[in-house]
């Protein structure tokens, strides 16, 4: 008897739940590993992401495959989105306290992480694409990826730049911010959370938990202002 | 429970998606979703079990969501090479120079907030 193995490959990588399948693999494997390792570069949707990369080169399968198979998960980042008016209606008794401190950094500080991000490249040539999508860099991804789409961005690219600022950030920050004498817990993680989004924050609630409690705050403050005003800003400027 | 704070999460989007059309197009459907539940729980003054629970599950589950599409950067593997090093260093310079300026500025208001609360 003869198997045909070449043939049942083929159904196995093409089937619809292939890239569920090891979208769930994988991102397991990574959460596994940075459990263990606690390993800043084990960033789950970075990983996660360069694993599957890997596997679809193998197989020689194309991105727009893989996208249709795995759209039941991106149906559900819009929920999800909304779902962030939660910690942040939690958080609202905190601003209240502190409103002018947090308020004049967010303001002043989100514009000079979103335009030195920007000049940055500019001043280094980036094209427009790549720059478009450099500005929503400081916002945790969901928010970043909406916004990169809606000005002329690249979303997938969007994902990648918030990562890597979020790890670069993560491994500099608390020792840029304690060589420059900021020790107040709210200072750290209005500053972490700001510029470093998720990442940051999960560096700062290793610290304390009331500066993981601020940079949770500075994430989704700096995400909503991002959201609702970077689209305005873009359509009034270019 | 999960379902039915699902099931609001769902509707506040569409409402969104709905206001998307109708008059603000600068902002996407999910982030006027976002706006508007953040009213509805100030109006409401707490936020409901499934609500919390379903809000919670999702966003334990986010960075699985946002796998596939990140995933989509192989089909820009070349435009990123081309500009790698513009990327990389406007990447490194901004973050760095934006949180020292965040961390020092708050780190100041902080203080300054303290003092004036003391002899008001």
């Amino acid at each position: 008897m003869n198997f045909d193995w070449q043939g049942a490959w083929a159904a196995v990588i093409h089937h619809p739940l292939f890239g569920i399948g090891i979208t769930l693999g994988t991102y397991q494997l990574v959460l596994a590993g940075f459990e263990k390792t606690r390993w800043v570069f084990l960033q789950p949707v970075l990983a996660s992401m360069a694993l599957v990369v890997a596997i679809l080169l193998l197989c020689d399968l194309e991105y727009a495959e893989y996208r249709r198979s795995t759209e039941i998960l991106g149906i559900l980042l819009g929920p999800a989105t909304v779902a962030l008016a939660v910690p942040l209606y939690l958080n609202l008794r905190r601003i209240r306290q502190l409103f002018w401190p947090i308020f004049t950094t967010l303001v002043i500080g989100g514009i000079l992480a979103t335009g030195l991000g920007v000049f940055f490249g500019w001043l280094f040539g980036a094209d427009h694409m790549i720059l478009m999508t450099l500005l929503p860099k400081s916002v945790t991804s969901p928010i970043a990826m909406l916004v990169a789409e809606q000005i002329g961005g690249v979303a997938a690219l969007a994902a990648v730049f918030v990562l890597i600022t979020g790890v670069i950030g993560a491994i500099a920050g608390p020792w840029l911010l304690t060589r420059l004498g900021v020790h107040a817990p709210e200072a750290r993680g209005m500053a972490l959370g700001m510029t470093a989004h998720a990442v940051g924050t999960s560096v700062a609630l290793q610290e304390s938990e009331e500066c993981g409690a601020f940079a949770a705050l500075a994430m989704s403050l700096m995400g909503v202002a991002t959201a609702v005003l970077l689209p305005l800003a873009v359509t009034l400027v270019v | 429970m999960l379902l039915r704070g699902l099931t609001w999460l769902v509707l506040f989007q569409l409402l969104g998606t709905a206001l998307n059309h109708l008059c603000v197009p600068v902002l996407p459907g999910p982030i006027i979703g976002l706006l508007l539940l953040l009213v509805f729980l100030m109006l409401n003054g707490e936020v409901s079990a499934p609500l919390s629970e379903a809000a919670s599950s999702l966003l334990r589950y986010l960075p699985l969501l946002l796998v596939p599409p990140a995933v989509g950067v192989m089909v820009y593997a070349k435009q990123i090479a081309a500009d790698f090093w513009a990327i990389a260093g406007a990447l490194v310079l901004s973050v760095l120079i934006s949180m020292a300026f965040a961390g020092v500025l708050m780190n100041a208001l902080i203080k300054r907030h303290a003092r004036r609360g003391e002899q008001p």
